[in-house]
């Protein structure tokens, strides 16, 4: 039986289907997670989710979020996501910049509004790297 | 009768109130169309969250946080969110009967003007008011929510709850009253929704891992959530509001037309009935002569 992956974000469901496989960055490490595994309920990182369906390897992007498995159905909650063939680099990099100027420009935001830039300018960065890896 | 050119000034006026009615259905339009899709796209988001905490707090019973405790409920924190501005049918009135139907100790929040005023009015316990822009930022709606969990916190209120448009279609909204704080009736909500939309789910019966542990995995998710919770809901707020403005501009054009068009035929008959009366009046005199 495979495994039900949805992945939502504030603005969207990102993606919804069975996987064979996938792979989560987690606070404690990545953990790859297979049919059958036991439940689970735990914080996800910025970084890269790889997903294996019919042998094929697809990534996504995520910010960071929680992940719950439950009988078979891994739903992921993540500030953003972005699958890896959507990704437009030049967008991202000016995403960068922008976040990165707010940042130096204004030292008086309040301590939650810098949490949230920081954590664009991380999702930007893995973005970008896995972009760079893989030309 | 009304002479004709009082008929023709009534039909200038009525005109002109069309004019501005059109234009504020076209802007209350666009601004919907954005609200909704605001509004629909954070309802998955949110109800994955809900479900996980529900996970979460029904396996977890030893787990103490003050969120989840039920306490005797002596003042209830009500938050009640209404538009800035009127000219929205009954949007906001029917928000101020589930208000008035409240007759034990509250404390009220605001957000929109139009609630704090009536609060106001009504001398009921307003203790704070928050302005929030159309666009709905979200660290607006942060600072009324940081505030109430604050007062929940010190125990001046027992209860967070939100009296809220619900947006149901362009066309129906309803005054919800939805209890947020404290969590304990969360699962049974949720499995109340589920079977509710005929969804069935499966129970894994096998004890859950939580990583790095129960406590931290909560401490980040139940603010978070409550946070996340209260911004759907005044997002939904604003996307009911927009709709009800829309709907309410859209009757007072098609009103305007149909009195433009009465008066259009009155002048005309009284334009009419002047010329006969002429006419009788000349012929009358040359036959006199």
């Amino acid at each position: 039986m495979p495994l039900i992956l949805e992945i939502v974000t504030p603005e969207a469901r990102v993606y919804s289907d069975t996987v064979d496989s996938v792979v989560v960055p987690t606070l404690t490490g990545e953990i790859g997670i297979l049919p059958g595994h036991i439940p689970l309920l735990t914080q996800v990182v910025s970084g890269e989710l790889r997903l294996m369906k019919d042998g094929k390897e697809n990534i996504l992007v995520v910010g960071k979020g929680f992940a719950q498995i439950e009988s078979d159905k891994v739903s992921i909650l993540a500030e953003h996501a972005i699958n890896e063939e959507k990704i437009d680099e030049k967008a991202v990099e000016q995403a960068l910049n922008r976040a990165q100027t707010e940042l130096t420009a204004s030292a008086h935001l309040d301590p939650a509004e810098q949490e949230l830039l920081h954590e664009l300018v991380r999702f930007a960065g893995i973005q970008l790297e896995l972009k760079r890896r893989k030309h | 009768m009304a002479s004709t050119r009082d008929i023709r000034r009534r039909i200038k006026s009525v005109k002109n109130t069309r004019q501005i009615t059109k234009a504020m259905e076209l802007v209350a339009a666009s601004k919907m169309k954005k609200a909704q899709q605001a509004a629909l796209a954070g309802r998955p988001y949110i109800q994955v969250m809900s479900e996980m905490l529900a996970a979460l707090s029904s396996r977890v019973t030893e787990l103490k946080h003050p969120f989840l405790d039920e306490r005797v409920v002596k003042t209830r924190g009500i938050l009640l969110v209404t538009s800035d501005k009127g000219l929205c049918g009954p949007l906001n009135a029917n928000l101020f009967k589930v208000v008035t139907e409240i007759k034990t100790p509250a404390k009220f929040f605001a957000i929109g003007r139009k609630g704090a005023q009536f609060l106001a009015r009504t001398h009921r316990d307003l203790v704070a008011d928050f302005v929030v822009q159309d666009r709905t930022p979200f660290s607006e709606v942060k600072v009324a929510v940081e505030l109430m969990v604050q007062k929940y916190l010190a125990g001046e209120i027992d209860t967070v709850e939100v009296i809220y448009p619900r947006f149901r279609n362009t066309l129906v909204q309803e005054a919800t009253l939805r209890p947020v704080l404290p969590l304990t009736s969360l699962s049974t909500f949720i499995s109340q929704a589920q079977s509710d939309a005929g969804i069935d789910v499966q129970r894994d019966t096998r004890d859950m891992i939580f990583e790095p542990s129960a406590t931290e995995v909560m401490e980040a998710l139940i603010p978070f959530y409550i946070n996340k919770h209260i911004y759907q809901l005044v997002l939904s707020a604003r996307a009911s509001e927009h709709s009800a403005r829309m709907v309410a501009m859209k009757t007072a054009k098609d009103n305007a037309n149909k009195l433009v068009g009465e008066l259009s035929l009155e002048y005309n008959k009284a334009r009419q009935a002047a010329i006969t009366q002429e006419i009788l009046e000349i012929a009358a005199a040359q036959f006199a002569a």
